[in-house]
């Protein structure tokens, strides 16, 4: 009863966020170096405990491609005070969800909970960093796991390899060059050791970033995050791979041959590192290719010549240096070939002519749109906290990061087209096995 | 349940200190936390529903309000309670209707609905149900008249028509190679049948039968004020709703009357034709029944286990029917299906149960991709939770995190201002009570073990479950079989489109089939060099279910033939044709071979069973070009003189025989066996294949090994022969007709 007094008192404390206003945090480091950011909005009572640890594929051995994922999976097999499969358990029998998924970058693990359920999230995400426990069965299992999964999301997918195909031809010295999901070969060499090194070295609090969002008092949240987390201890300081990627030089153009009825042509060009600059204009240029109906690949490709019945352009946002992605699926009868140039077409136009005010204007109609719409979910707040204190460096930027969009000029764009969509890029041709040549 | 005694237990305890110390925040930062048990939870909060209001408009409009202003934003959507109809031999043009709806409205073009749209940074779609909009607040009077346009006045051109029917056939085609996509079509229509409404499957041909007339007599038709709902939700109040309800949706009137439809759900719409409304709901019914589409080479294999359902949402048993599905396999990671084939088996990315209650035909389906090898283990394990739900209680633990799962993802869902407007559309469209929703956790937490046990037993048919397999056909069949309770065919082929498959062909018309054939004989060896094979003892080596095997076929001159299957030395089957009569030796003892099985006997019973096709085969038809495994092909669909029927697959480049297809009955039920050859080495200056590999018979997948070739040894006719008892022979018999029903492999028919 006292407990029931004491809770419903400190609800009283706070106060619903402003419309159309900032979100409101607060942030602060443990001693053992684990940063933590609170965000307090009472209106539904559920709260996103979160972590995202700085490490993903980019810090894999060479021989170990996919580890950083396969590892993801292993952590929910249990701590020394979980057993196997009671992860899971103990966040659906309290009503809530749990996930996490893993980048070139990072990995970030989440539960979304009832919010009277805080410290079970909180519990839960400390065993996961102080001492995970995985055993034989649990590795075999998810080993067999991962598997089924890339199977299904690469091999038996038409046109699922384009990630896996792009990344080995426009990179050659970074870990960028291979995909997330690894290979089957390298996880089946993974030992007790790799599992070992992995967690001491990356999976200690200096290397993480804790999130508590939701329905909380942030005074009594700081308390329960500080008991959990603060006897933690801080692991060796994490160094970032820095590979110098040689810059490229021409065109790396090359036929997959896929089970596909329609071919598919797939461009990628280098582009600055997440959080830079010019990576806003890039992607501000890939939004104008691609978002929404009237975009210029939409409105080209598929309404006007009725090449295409799918098109897209991208950004693959990566701390050293990502790529943007355009891609067009072929309509019926149309040659790889004459999509390819209708797509280059409409890079050159941008290249050549610039963008009008008035379609300039939809843009940021569109980024002031989505800037809302991303604000409509709590995980989605949680996570993008999370994102922009690692890998943009400044938390601040959850609000202000859509200024650097705003700030830019339609000249910008022009320049970025210029700049970074050039002939030094990936040009895959994806054909139908039919058309092999034996 | 010992969670929960322990946690009561610490409950206690944490209650003694928070007295003892009347503060909550101190006691936080002195205690030492209990690592090993997890905290106990504060006390649950309250879940709010949201409200909604609703009002309707002179011309019946039903409008529906809820209001939230956290964001500064507003949900728009005009949705309609439309039957749900067959479109019979132009299916597609429903949803084409839907697709077009964006494409003209009004005075605008498509192009200029895109620009004006994308110029608010607003978002809006529309299906055959309906049109949706998304927009910020302070752009939704601007949105209004187009998203009213669209939804009450779409042009419908004809240029936008012929560029939709393009792509949509671009889209079927490309449904070929992606399983999922197969999955999910055929999957209907196997569950629902091909002509129920939501069975029906679009195709190539049908695509091409829609016509403007169609889109517009549909939409008439549909889209009316009366039947339509129109939902504002977001940072909007009533009376703002009321007036823009009015402004731009005031005026509507339908063009037409609605007309109710006859006793037997037929139908005639001027502009569409006859159309037929679902009548009853399909039910669950047949045998359990497997349904292949074949993808070769295939990485996995997506399974589907399902069947209609008649359970509507208003029925009282829907919520604990979604409780035993989700303790099956619906959203929950500790679900039966996720737990046994993924955490324990690794079969799988994942597994789920998906239970659709639906006022018109619902249905369940578990769905799982699995890798090629374990395909019909995990069908096999997934019935055998399907039966474990309906014979077995579920356990208070189970119970428990379904129930808490459902509660909090309800909880969760009220994230989400449109959940309430769901809600209220729910209500309304599947006329549920009205506090259906605002009772829904009681209703949940008062579900017990038996309700969910009774749920399975109304609501799970293992017994009649379709099991729909995409995947390595030639891998499969033979494991599929035995999963199957059909008897012709065991197994069904169908192609992407859900229809019976027919083998493709590409045309042929510059040779003949007894031409593909010499082309054959010749690459082999030719004629004369097969000539000189008077007699032939070829050994193989195999393995069936782990136990090895040696196989040895004598042949001898005139079709004389024995052979031998020895395990670990002692012969386990013998087959003899001595010319005239035929018989098989096994543990059941020994029997006389005739009919079908002499005429297999007499017509494999030669080395090189081609060069005496003249006497033993009736027909032999050129099917045309297709491919094995990539490779270009002919195909020979051979009649035997017997009756039965085979198809042979010849390499163009090589002229070698790749793949022999049969149809054949074991034990009264129709199963296809296919031998693939290849290796193919010298003897005695005739190429054999070395390496055959059979997949379809009772033995499963065999893989034989050719070890040895001996030529012309000297085999004299006592050697084959029979000693088989003395009979009267008959005159005459007159070979049984081939059942018409049974499907030849490769769909052509016996005359």
């Amino acid at each position: 009863m006292k407990n029931l007094i004491c809770s419903s008192v400190i609800m009283l404390a706070t106060t619903a966020p402003a419309q159309n206003g900032a979100i409101r945090y607060t942030e602060f480091d443990l001693e053992n170096g684990l940063h933590v950011i609170l965000h307090e909005d009472r209106s539904t009572p559920i709260v996103c405990v979160s972590v995202m640890y700085h490490v993903g594929s980019k810090n894999e051995d060479p021989t170990r491609r996919g580890f950083a994922h396969f590892f993801e999976h292993l952590l929910f097999e249990g701590s020394a005070n979980i057993g196997r499969g009671e992860f899971s358990k103990h966040v659906e029998k309290a009503g809530g969800v749990l996930n996490a998924n893993t980048t070139a970058d990072r990995t970030y693990y989440f539960e979304v909970l009832p919010s009277n359920q805080l410290e079970l999230g909180l519990w839960l995400e400390s065993e996961r960093m102080l001492h995970a426990k995985v055993d034989q069965k649990g590795v075999d299992t998810q080993r067999e796991v991962v598997k089924e999964e890339r199977r299904q999301r690469y091999e038996n997918q038409p046109y699922g390899s384009i990630l896996i195909d792009v990344l080995d031809r426009a990179y050659t010295v970074h870990p960028y060059r291979w995909p997330t999901i690894g290979f089957m070969e390298d996880l089946n060499a993974a030992s007790e050791s790799d599992y070992q090194a992995f967690y001491k070295g990356y999976y200690v609090p200096n290397n993480a970033v804790l999130v508590v969002a939701g329905d909380i008092d942030p005074t009594r949240a700081r308390e329960l995050v500080s008991r959990y987390f603060k006897d933690i201890p801080r692991g060796a300081d994490v160094t970032q791979p820095v590979v110098e990627e040689p810059p490229m030089h021409g065109e790396k153009r090359d036929i997959v041959h896929d089970r596909i009825q329609l071919p598919a042509v797939v461009l990628a060009y280098r582009i600055p590192p997440t959080g830079s600059a010019d990576f806003y204009a890039v992607d501000l240029v890939n939004r104008l290719l691609s978002t929404g109906n009237s975009s210029r690949l939409s409105t080209a490709l598929k309404d006007q010549q009725q090449k295409a019945i799918a098109t897209g352009a991208f950004s693959l946002p990566f701390e050293q240096g990502g790529l943007a992605i355009m891609y067009a699926i072929a309509n019926a009868g149309v040659e790889a070939g004459a999509l390819e140039q209708a797509m280059l077409a409409e890079v050159s136009r941008i290249q050549n002519e610039g963008v009008p005010k008035e379609e300039f204007a939809k843009l940021m109609a569109q980024l002031e749109m989505e800037n809302v719409q991303d604000r409509a979910r709590i995980a989605g707040i949680a996570s993008d906290l999370a994102r922009c204190h690692m890998l943009l460096g400044d938390t601040r930027l959850v609000n202000t990061e859509i200024d650097r969009y705003l700030a830019l000029t339609p000249e910008d764009l022009k320049r970025a087209a210029s700049t970074y969509f050039t002939g030094n890029r990936v040009v895959l041709h994806y054909l139908p096995m039919s058309q092999k040549q034996p | 349940m010992s969670t929960s005694q322990t946690n009561s237990r610490r409950l206690a305890s944490l209650k003694g200190i928070c007295a003892a110390t009347g503060l909550f925040l101190p006691f936080l930062m002195n205690a030492q936390i209990d690592r090993t048990l997890p905290p106990v939870p504060a006390p649950a909060p309250i879940v709010n529903i949201g409200e909604h209001k609703t009002f309707t408009l002179p011309n019946g409009l039903r409008v529906i309000v809820v209001e939230n202003h956290k964001l500064p934003m507003v949900g728009v959507q005009l949705r309609f309670d439309i039957p749900p109809m067959s479109q019979g031999n132009q299916v597609g043009f429903v949803e084409m209707m839907g697709d077009l709806l964006t494409h003209g409205a009004g005075n605008r073009s498509k192009a200029q609905i895109d620009q004006d749209v994308d110029r608010l940074g607003a978002q809006l779609s529309a299906n055959s149900e309906g049109v949706y909009a998304s927009v910020l607040k302070k752009h939704l009077e601007a949105l209004l008249p187009i998203m009213a346009d669209v939804a009450t006045a779409p042009t419908f051109p004809s240029d936008e028509l012929a560029k939709a029917k393009k792509r949509t056939l671009s889209e079927v085609q490309q449904r070929k190679d992606d399983p999922s996509a197969i999955g999910e079509a055929v999957g209907r229509s196997v569950t629902y049948g091909r002509s129920h409404p939501y069975g029906e499957v679009a195709t190539e041909r049908s695509i091409a039968q829609v016509n403007e007339q169609q889109l517009k007599a549909y939409h008439a038709k549909f889209f009316r004020p009366e039947k339509g709902y129109l939902v504002f939700v977001g940072d909007i109040t009533e009376k703002e709703a009321k007036a823009l309800a009015k402004a731009r949706f005031g005026d509507w009137k339908p063009a037409q009357k609605y007309t109710v439809v006859d006793e037997d759900g037929k139908q005639t719409i001027e502009g569409i034709g006859e159309v037929r409304f679902l009548e009853k709901p399909a039910i669950p019914r047949g045998p359990r029944r497997v349904i292949i589409v074949d993808r070769p080479g295939a990485a996995q294999s997506v399974i589907r286990v399902g069947f209609p359902l008649n359970l509507q949402p208003k029925d009282v048993r829907a919520l604990s029917a979604q409780v035993m599905n989700t303790i099956l396999g619906g959203g929950v990671f500790n679900a039966q299906l996720m737990q046994n084939l993924r955490e324990d088996k690794g079969w799988t990315y994942g597994s789920h149960a998906t239970l659709d209650a639906d006022r018109f035909n619902g249905h369940f389906h578990t769905s799982a991709n699995v890798r090629t090898a374990v395909t019909d283990s995990a069908i096999a394990e997934t019935i055998k939770e399907i039966e474990r739900m309906r014979t077995t209680r579920v356990s208070p633990e189970e119970l428990d995190l379904a129930k808490r799962f459902m509660a909090g993802s309800f909880a969760r869902s009220l994230e989400d201002p449109r959940t309430i407007a769901r809600f209220a559309l729910n209500t309304y469209l599947n006329e549920l009570p009205k506090d259906h929703y605002a009772t829904y956790l009681k209703r949940l937490e008062a579900v017990t073990a038996e309700d969910v046990q009774a749920a399975a037993e109304a609501f799970l048919h293992p017994d009649n479950a379709v099991i729909l397999v995409v995947g390595d056909k030639r891998k499969l069949l033979h494991r599929l079989e035995p999963l199957s309770w059909a008897t012709n065919p065991v197994v069904t082929e169908l192609d992407h489109n859900g229809e019976f498959f027919v083998e493709q062909f590409e045309p042929v018309r510059d040779r003949t089939a007894q031409q593909v054939l010499d082309a054959h004989i010749a690459a082999i060896g030719g004629r004369e060099a097969i000539g000189r094979i008077k007699d032939m003892r070829m050994q193989l080596s195999t393995e069936m279910k782990d136990m090895p095997l040696e196989i040895v076929q004598w042949y001898g001159p005139d079709g004389l033939f024995r052979s031998t299957v020895k395990s670990n030395g002692s012969v386990m089957r013998e087959e003899a044709y001595d010319g005239q009569r035929a018989m098989r030796s096994d543990s059941q003892g020994v029997v006389e071979l005739e009919d079908a099985d002499l005429g297999d006997l007499q017509f494999n019973g030669h080395p090189v069973p081609e060069v005496r096709y003249g006497p033993n085969v009736e027909r032999m038809v050129l099917a045309g070009r297709t491919t094995v495994d990539g490779k270009p092909v002919y195909k020979v669909h051979i009649v035997l003189a017997t009756g039965g029927s085979a198809g042979d697959y010849f390499e163009i480049s090589s002229g070698l025989k790749l793949r022999r297809v049969e149809q054949r009955s074991v034990d009264g039920r129709a199963v296809t066996i296919i031998t693939d050859y290849s290796d193919y080495q010298p003897a005695g200056g005739v190429l054999f294949p070395r390496m055959i590999t059979q997949t379809g018979g009772p033995a499963g997948e065999l893989v034989m090994k050719v070890e040895a070739i001996d030529l012309n040894t000297g085999l004299k006719p006592a050697f084959f022969a029979t000693n088989l008892p003395e009979r009267k022979v008959e005159e005459y018999i007159e070979p049984e007709e081939e059942n018409p029903l049974e499907p030849t492999p490769d769909g052509v028919k016996d005359e």
